[in-house]
This record gives C-alpha cells, sequence and structure tokens, in this order.
C-alpha cells in the first residue's frame, strides 16, 4: 500500500502553521493589553498554542521528508520552501522550549526579544507554506 | 538585559533546537540514500524509455500542455520545470485538486517513470 504523503504533508502542515500565528497573535494581544486579567489568560494560550504547534511541526516535517524521499534542500521552489522552512521550524523548536522553561517570569528584554523572534518565526513559515502550496498545487 | 532563568533557558533551547535539525538532517540524508537504492532500475534503455513516454504524453497530456508540452490555454508550460522526478511522479500520480486529473489508474508506476523520462528531457 502506497502511503498518500502528498495529501498527507498538506493535511499535517496547517496545524502548525495556524497555532503558530495564534500564538503570536496572543502574544500581541497580551502585550496590547497589558495589565488586565484577560492578558495573563492570553499568554497561558498563547504558550500551549507554541507548544503544540511545536509538537505538530515534527509531523509535518517528517511527512515532508517522506514526500521528497529525504531530499533536504532541492531546487526551485522546493529549494525556495526549504530555504524558508528549515530556520523556521528551528526557531519554532527553539521558542516553545525557551517559552516553557520561562513562562510568565519573563524580563521586558526578553519579551521584546520573544516577540522579535516569533514575529519573525511566523514570517518565515507563511513564506514556507506559501512555497509548499505553490509546489503543491501550483502546477510547478 | 535578559535575566539569568532567560539565559540558561535560551542555552538549552538553542541546543535542543540544534540537535533537532541535526538528527532531522541526518534523518534525511539516511532515507535520501536508502531511496536512491530502492529506485527501480528502468528495464529498457533509456531512449526507448523517453520513446514511450513521448508517446503516452501525446495521448494523454499533449491535448492540455501542448503537443510539444510548451504549454497550452488553460495548462502551463512543462519545458525547463524545476521539480524534482519524484514530484512529477506525484503530481502525475496524483492530479492538482480542480485542475488536474489524476493518471494513477490509468499508467502504471512504470509508465509514469516513461512520461517522467520524457519530460525530463525538455529541460
Amino acid at each position: 500500500m502506497t502511503v498518500p504523503w502528498e495529501q498527507l504533508h498538506g493535511a499535517m502542515t496547517h496545524f502548525p502553521i495556524a497555532l503558530l500565528l495564534f500564538s503570536a497573535a496572543c502574544d500581541f494581544g497580551s502585550v496590547v493589553l497589558g495589565k488586565m486579567a484577560f492578558a495573563s489568560e492570553l499568554r497561558k494560550v498563547s504558550i500551549y498554542g507554541l507548544a503544540v504547534s511545536a509538537v505538530a511541526s515534527i509531523g509535518a516535517v517528517v511527512s515532508g521528508i517522506a514526500l521528497t524521499k529525504g531530499n533536504m534542500w532541492g531546487h526551485g521552489e522546493l529549494g525556495w520552501h526549504h530555504r524558508f522552512l528549515w530556520p523556521a521550524f528551528g526557531l519554532l523548536i527553539a521558542l516553545a522550549i525557551w517559552r516553557l522553561l520561562v513562562r510568565d517570569q519573563m524580563s521586558r528584554a526578553g519579551l521584546c526579544v520573544y516577540l522579535f523572534l516569533m514575529f519573525l518565526t511566523s514570517g518565515l513559515i507563511a513564506a514556507a507554506g506559501y512555497f509548499g502550496g505553490e509546489l503543491l498545487l501550483g502546477g510547478g | 538585559m535578559l535575566n539569568a532563568r532567560e539565559i540558561n533557558a535560551a542555552k538549552i533551547a538553542v541546543l535542543t533546537s540544534v540537535l533537532t535539525l541535526t538528527v532531522t538532517f541526518l534523518a534525511g540524508r539516511i532515507y535520501w540514500q536508502h531511496a536512491a537504492k530502492e529506485e527501480p532500475k528502468p528495464a529498457a534503455g533509456f531512449d526507448t524509455l523517453v520513446a514511450q513516454g513521448r508517446s503516452f504524453f501525446a495521448k494523454s497530456c499533449a491535448h492540455c500542455h501542448g503537443r510539444d508540452a510548451d504549454g497550452g490555454e488553460d495548462a502551463p508550460s512543462l519545458r525547463k520545470l524545476s521539480i524534482s522526478p519524484g514530484h512529477m511522479t506525484l503530481v502525475i500520480q496524483s492530479g492538482i485538486k480542480d485542475e488536474m486529473p489524476s493518471f494513477a489508474k490509468k499508467y502504471s508506476d512504470t509508465d509514469v517513470q516513461k512520461i517522467v523520462a520524457y519530460l525530463q528531457t525538455l529541460k
């Protein structure tokens, strides 16, 4: 039986992308709301959203490797997909681990660096998703 | 400035991330080498393979992608494709939603390889 990696990869990539963007939005919301009680709830949601995104990204990466038969770089759109994907994947794992360890005990500088990296990762993953979509749905 | 807890957490996070990427790339490399060994060898000579692929292309693909594969009204040119042979195979077998039908039932894996071999000659 042939495993439909193309469909599986397409399905599995949406969870980490959506959760990362959601987590970044929650962080942004918590900063905007400042000291309101809801801001603290948003931060908690953001932590778990990011953690689940990091775990789900492993499934997406594994299915992607299976789909390309271990081609970790490639040319054309596949190459661009990977150029954005690997930094995004590395950053996502690092940010999730860091956030789980630090939780709410972030300094102002820590929060600034974290938010900058979250938005950078969101941009990278969005670009990787764009080229991945072009690859699978754009007709080559 | 970052506090001590943040700095320690950052060290662990970076180390875990680098380790994850290293394991991922190693796994990919091993899979790549394994897949290359498993790649079925063509039974006929390459020219015969390409000729058969061209024949299948003319029968099933040319009416949309053009007789010379340089594109039609509704389908793109297949010349200078930048995707891998593995991905060409996937697209032919799976199709593209709302744009291109799947040819998995019409052509066997070997036949699809012939079409891919032909498409590779167009680069």
